[in-house]
C-alpha cells in the first residue's frame, strides 16, 4: 500500500541526488566486480582441479588399498611388492562390508617384454578386473574390455592405452592381433582412450590391460595384489568405509594393536580435499582484499548517507509533519541505501563478468565463468546497503521536526 | 477543537538539570476559531507549536485534539493524525529541494494511503493560483509562490486544523497579504488556524491573541469583530 510510494520516493531521491548516488554507485562497484571476479575464478579454479584430480585418480567414491605399511615407499613391481594383500582379502571386503560397492583387483608390473612380429618395447601390464572400467572412469575407444567369463577363464587378451599402441602398431589397425607379453601369445580385444598426463607427469596411456587372473596365473605366477580399488556405496561417508576397510584388513591379517598396518589406503576424496584447501588459501587471500573494497564501499554509503541525512534535515522534517512515522523515515532512507548498493552490486557483477570475458579473450584463456559469485554479490551488496544504512537511516528519524523546519 | 489542561513541557539538559520549556498552562480553542499566538522568542511558542501539532509529546497534562486525546499517542498516531487533521505552514516554506511544486504538494498522499491523486493535487495549487507552475522546481518560484505551494500542501488532506508558524515572516508586505488572504480564505471554510506571529499587523487578522511569556500564558484575548483585513484599513 504505502510501500511501492515509498520505493518511488526513495528511487526520486536518487535521481535527484545523482551525482552522490553515482558516487556511492562506484564504491560498491568496484568491491562486488573484484569480490565477484576472485571468487569466480577461485570456484573455476577448484572446478579444474577436481577435473583434474578425477582424471588422474579415476572417480571420487574410490578408496585404494596397497600392500605394505605406511613406511614403503616407491613405484610397486612384482619384486619388492610384499604377498600380504590378497585375492581372498578382495573377495572378503566385497562380501562382508555394505559400504563397499564392488571391488577390483590389480596386479601390476612394470618394464614387462612386449613383443610384435619384430618390434619390441618393455612396458607397464597391469592385470584388473573386468569392473576396472567402471571403477576409473575410464572407456574403451575401441572394440571391446575383457568380460568375467574371460578373467575366470584366463582368457589370454588384452586392452592398449594409445601409447602402447602407437609403440606395436604404429601403422595398422591393433584389433584381434596377436602379439607376446613376456613371450605368453595374447591377443588385443580394445584400446583405451587417452587420459593424458597422471601426477608425477608420466604418461597414463603407456600401459597394457590384461585379466588379472591371467595375470596372476600366466604371466607373474603370483597370487597377491599390487593393489586393490574399492569403490563406496556413499561417497560422502568415504572416511568410515575407509575405517571399515582398514579394521576388515586387520582382522583377516591377525594384526594387534600396537602393531601397524600391513597395507596402505588411500582415499582420494580426502587427498582432493587437502589439495583444494592448500589451493584456496590464495583465493582467500584475494576474497579478503576484495572483501576490504567492499567494506569501502559500503563506508562511502554510510558517510555519504549520512551526509545526505544532515542536508536533507529540513526534506526529513517537512515529511515528518505530514505525516511520515520515524518507521517511514527509517524505511525511505534504507531502501535508498538498498537501492544505490543493489544497483551498484548489479553494475559490478555485469563489469565483473563482461571484465573476465574480455580478459579471457585478449589472453586466449579457456573460460570458466561461475555464475554464482557473481548472484552471492548481488545480493551481499543489499545486504550492505542494510548494514551501512540502517545507521544513517536512524539518524534521520531521530531528527528533531520542528527544529528542523523553523530554523 | 483544542482542548489543552495542564501540559507542561521539561526539556532534560543531562548535567546541567532540566528546561521548563512550558510550564503548566491551559487553553481551549473552538472549531473554526483564527488564533494567533504570541511572544518572545525563548517564550515557549515553538514547544507549543511542537505539542499542538502533534510532533512531541507534552511532559503532562492533556491534549485533546477533535475529540482524541493524544497525549499518550505513539509516534504512529500521532503521525496519522498530523496527516489527517494538520496542516503545516512555516516561515521559509520548506519545500523540498529538487522537488516540483505538484511533487510536493503531493507528500502528504503518499503519507496517508500511498495513493497519489494527481489531479486533486493540481487542483490544490489552482486554488492557490499556481496550475500553471506546477512543474516548476522549488528554486524557480518566488517567496510568495513557494509559500502559495505550502499552502496548497497543508490543504491537501483537507485538514481541520492550520498551523502556521510566521507565515509572512520571510516575505515583503504584499506578498505577505496575498498569503494572508489565502489563510482567512481558509478560515472562512470554517477551519482552525492557529498562527504563530510576532508583527502586530498580521496578528490582527485573527479574532483571538494568545500571548506566552517564560512557558506561561500572560494574556489571551479575543479581539472584537472586524469587517475589514487590517492592512486595507491603514491603507485607506
Amino acid at each position: 500500500m504505502k510501500t511501492p510510494k515509498l520505493v518511488s520516493q526513495a528511487a526520486r531521491s536518487m535521481r535527484r541526488y545523482w551525482v552522490r548516488t553515482t558516487l556511492m554507485v562506484l564504491g560498491v562497484v568496484v568491491g562486488i566486480a573484484s569480490l565477484g571476479v576472485v571468487s569466480s575464478i577461485g570456484e573455476a579454479t577448484r572446478r579444474e582441479t577436481t577435473a583434474r584430480f578425477k582424471s588422474m585418480l579415476g572417480t571420487f567414491d574410490t578408496i585404494m588399498v596397497r600392500p605394505g605399511g605406511g613406511h614403503s615407499r616407491g613405484m610397486p613391481t612384482l619384486v619388492n611388492v610384499p604377498p600380504t594383500l590378497r585375492f581372498e582379502d578382495a573377495d572378503a571386503i566385497a562380501r562382508e562390508l555394505p559400504e563397499i560397492n564392488t571391488v577390483a583387483e590389480m596386479q601390476t608390473a612394470f618394464d614387462v617384454d612386449i613383443k610384435y612380429r619384430d618390434r619390441t618395447t618393455s612396458l607397464v601390464v597391469i592385470g584388473v578386473s573386468p569392473n576396472w572400467l567402471l571403477l576409473r572412469s575410464e572407456d574403451v575407444q575401441d572394440g571391446a574390455f575383457f568380460t568375467q567369463e574371460q578373467n575366470a577363464s584366463l582368457a589370454r587378451v588384452a586392452v592398449l592405452g594409445t601409447e602402447a599402441r602407437a609403440a606395436l602398431f604404429p601403422d595398422e589397425g591393433p584389433l584381434g592381433k596377436n602379439f607376446r607379453i613376456a613371450d605368453v601369445p595374447f591377443q588385443v580385444i580394445g584400446l583405451l582412450k587417452s587420459r593424458g598426463a597422471g601426477p608425477g607427469g608420466g604418461s597414463l596411456d603407456n600401459l597394457i590391460l590384461v585379466p588379472v587372473n591371467t595375470a596372476s596365473r600366466r604371466l607373474f605366477n603370483r597370487d597377491f595384489l599390487t593393489m586393490l580399488i574399492a569403490q563406496v556405496r556413499d561417497p560422502e561417508r568415504s572416511t568410515e568405509a575407509t575405517d571399515r576397510v582398514s579394521a576388515l584388513l586387520r582382522d583377516r591379517h591377525h594384526i594387534r594393536p600396537p602393531a601397524l598396518d600391513d597395507f596402505t589406503i588411500t582415499n582420494p576424496a580426502a587427498t582432493m580435499a587437502q589439495v583444494t584447501r592448500a589451493k584456496s588459501t590464495l583465493t582467500r587471500i584475494l576474497a579478503g582484499v576484495a572483501a576490504m573494497a567492499l567494506l569501502i564501499g559500503g563506508v562511502v554509503i554510510m558517510s555519504l548517507m549520512s551526509i545526505a541525512v544532515s542536508e536533507r534535515r529540513k526534506e526529513i522534517g517537512v515529511r515528518r509533519s505530514v505525516g511520515a512515522t520515524r518507521a517511514d523515515i527509517v524505511a525511505q532512507f534504507l531502501l535508498e541505501a538498498i537501492l544505490v548498493a543493489s544497483t551498484g552490486g548489479v553494475a559490478g557483477a555485469l563489469g565483473g563478468w563482461g571484465g573476465m570475458r574480455l580478459a579471457a579473450r585478449m589472453q586466449n584463456l579457456p573460460l570458466t565463468l561461475v555464475w554464482r559469485p557473481f548472484a552471492a554479490a548481488i545480493l551481499l551488496s543489499m545486504g550492505i546497503g542494510v548494514v551501512f544504512g540502517i545507521y544513517p537511516a536512524w539518524k534521520a528519524s531521530k531528527l528533531d521536526p520542528i527544529q528542523v523546519l523553523r530554523s | 477543537m483544542i482542548e489543552a489542561e495542564n501540559i507542561s513541557k521539561t526539556y532534560s539538559r543531562g548535567a546541567a538539570g532540566t528546561v521548563e520549556a512550558l510550564k503548566v498552562i491551559s487553553f481551549q480553542i473552538a472549531p473554526g476559531e483564527f488564533v494567533a499566538v504570541r511572544g518572545a522568542s525563548g517564550s515557549g511558542k515553538s514547544t507549543l507549536l511542537n505539542i499542538l501539532g502533534c510532533l512531541d509529546q507534552p511532559s503532562s497534562g492533556s491534549y485533546r485534539l477533535d475529540g482524541e486525546d493524544v497525549a499518550r499517542y505513539g509516534d504512529k498516531q500521532l503521525s496519522r493524525i498530523r496527516n489527517a487533521k494538520i496542516g503545516f505552514i512555516f516561515q521559509s516554506f520548506n519545500l523540498l529541494a529538487r522537488t516540483t511544486a505538484l511533487e510536493n504538494v503531493e507528500i502528504p498522499m503518499v503519507y496517508r494511503d500511498g495513493q497519489v491523486d494527481r489531479q486533486r493535487a493540481l487542483s490544490a495549487l489552482e486554488r492557490v493560483g499556481l496550475r500553471a507552475r506546477a512543474h516548476h522546481f522549488a528554486t524557480e518560484l518566488s517567496g510568495g509562490e513557494q509559500q502559495r505551494v505550502a499552502i496548497a500542501r497543508a490543504l491537501i488532506n483537507n485538514p481541520a486544523l492550520i498551523l502556521a508558524d510566521e507565515p509572512t515572516g520571510n516575505l515583503d508586505m504584499n506578498v505577505g497579504r496575498e498569503v494572508m488572504s489565502l489563510l482567512e480564505g481558509l478560515h472562512s471554510e470554517g477551519r482552525t488556524i492557529l498562527m504563530v506571529t510576532h508583527e502586530d499587523a498580521i496578528a490582527a487578522y485573527a479574532s483571538r491573541e494568545i500571548t506566552l511569556r517564560d512557558g506561561l500564558i500572560i494574556s489571551d484575548f479575543h479581539r472584537p469583530a472586524r469587517t475589514m483585513p487590517p492592512l486595507m484599513q491603514g491603507a485607506i
